[in-house]
């Protein structure tokens, strides 16, 4: 299992259409993936889970990944949100 | 999302509750942080031992009637170690009068007094609901609680396998969705595990192929629920050739949640099978447990009063050969 702990760089927060976008590619992947903010853990191959989250601005996201692909995983993910999530 | 703080300020304004704050704004930042409550009679008697001082203090009338017995010097000493000992507030119920001395002392501790005209009963039971979902241990569960029948059942299974089209077509059946994707989970007092959507997905829904739908909207009021008691874990699982599932039932398996035990039954997924139908049964059989009605048990013993039957009438045979 790898952990890391991203930002959220959207000036709107992650809203629906990143949402949309980050689950696109968690749901690519084997492993299971766990997005938690605050106290809510949700499974970050969800699309209302990712948005339950109302991860405003700058908010901080653990994602956790489990799984036989979760070296590339958790890469291509820390890689989304280096950038500015709005596409 | 986190819970904010409770402090006196958000106590005092649940109209549920009735209170008025005796002393002004002092100790209206002060926080509760717990659900518990306690009746200070015998720290206000002077036993002091073991006092819950960390939980919301309730006056009622025995508390009063011990009190205004006290000679002014007695009770002001009784209600200062109570007050001293660090207190989240004090409530006085039944809209009672206050000894003279109470608001000073409360107001050099910086603790609230707050009243209501709820009697005791009434305010410890409103109170104490208000409060218990707030503190109650909680998880976030990815799955589907519909109420179907009355029974709450919460689908888990993997992202794709069916949670949400299994919920909403059970919502076409007249069935409640409660929550999809997000359930959050919260342990009330008696073991009982309480099931409700997060505040900002609701009762929305994502159908893969279609995108999100409002349940509210598209199927009304009586297709939604705020909250229901999750009874039973329904796990949709990927049919396996040789999995091994549940063929009788003679036994009821149970998972853990919570620290609350829950029926548990898994479903494998194959392509011809209703899941909305088993899904129905499974509710129906929960029902049916309630009552004592097992049709596993009640089939076997069909089955050993034939074969003892038959064993009987073998050996009366005998008897005559």
């Amino acid at each position: 299992m790898v952990s890391k702990v991203v930002f959220v760089k959207n000036k709107n927060g992650l809203h629906m259409r990143p949402a949309e976008v980050l689950v696109r590619l968690t749901s690519q992947f084997d492993s299971e993936i766990t997005l938690s903010k605050d106290d809510i853990r949700i499974n970050g191959k969800s699309i209302l889970g990712v948005m339950s989250l109302a991860a405003e601005n700058g908010s901080a996201i653990t994602i956790e990944v489990a799984g036989s692909d979760e070296e590339n995983a958790m890469k291509l993910l820390i890689e989304m949100f280096s950038k500015d999530l709005e596409v | 999302m986190t819970n904010p703080p409770i402090t006196i300020k958000v106590l005092l304004d649940q109209t549920d509750l009735k209170l008025s704050s005796l002393t002004g704004e002092i100790g209206l930042s002060k926080k509760v942080t717990n659900a518990e409550t306690n009746r200070p009679g015998l720290a206000l008697s002077g036993f002091i031992e073991r006092f819950s001082n960390n939980r919301v203090q309730v006056v009622g009338e025995t508390e009063m009637t011990y009190l205004r017995s006290l000679m002014v010097k007695e009770r002001s000493q009784a209600l200062s170690l109570v007050f001293e000992k660090n207190i989240p507030c004090l409530v006085i119920t039944k809209n009672m009068e206050l000894p003279s001395e109470l608001v000073g002392i409360a107001k050099k501790n910086e603790t609230t007094v707050l009243r209501t005209s709820l009697n005791t009963d009434a305010f410890l039971h409103s109170l104490v609901e208000y409060l218990e979902p707030i503190f109650a241990p909680k998880t976030t569960i990815h799955g589907a609680l519909v109420d179907v029948y009355g029974v709450g059942l919460l689908f888990t299974g993997r992202s794709g396998i069916g949670k949400s089209e299994a919920a909403l077509d059970l919502v076409e059946r007249g069935h409640r969705l409660v929550a999809d994707d997000v359930v959050t989970a919260y342990r009330m007092r008696q073991g009982v595990l309480m099931g409700t959507s997060n505040s900002v997905t609701q009762h929305f829904m994502e159908i893969r192929g279609v995108g999100i739908i409002d349940v509210t909207t598209m199927f009304g009021i009586r297709s939604i629920r705020m909250r229901k008691r999750i009874e039973v874990v329904v796990n949709l699982e990927d049919w396996k050739d040789h999995g091994d599932y549940e063929r009788t039932a003679l036994d009821d398996k149970t998972t853990n949640l919570l620290d609350t035990e829950l029926s548990y039954v898994r479903i494998p997924i194959n392509p011809g099978k209703n899941l909305t139908v088993i899904s129905e049964v499974v509710a129906l059989r929960h029902l049916l447990k309630g009552v004592g009605v097992n049709p596993a048990a009640a089939l076997n013993q069909r089955l050993l009063d034939t074969m003892k039957e038959t064993e009987r009438t073998k050996n009366r045979r005998e008897d005559y050969e």
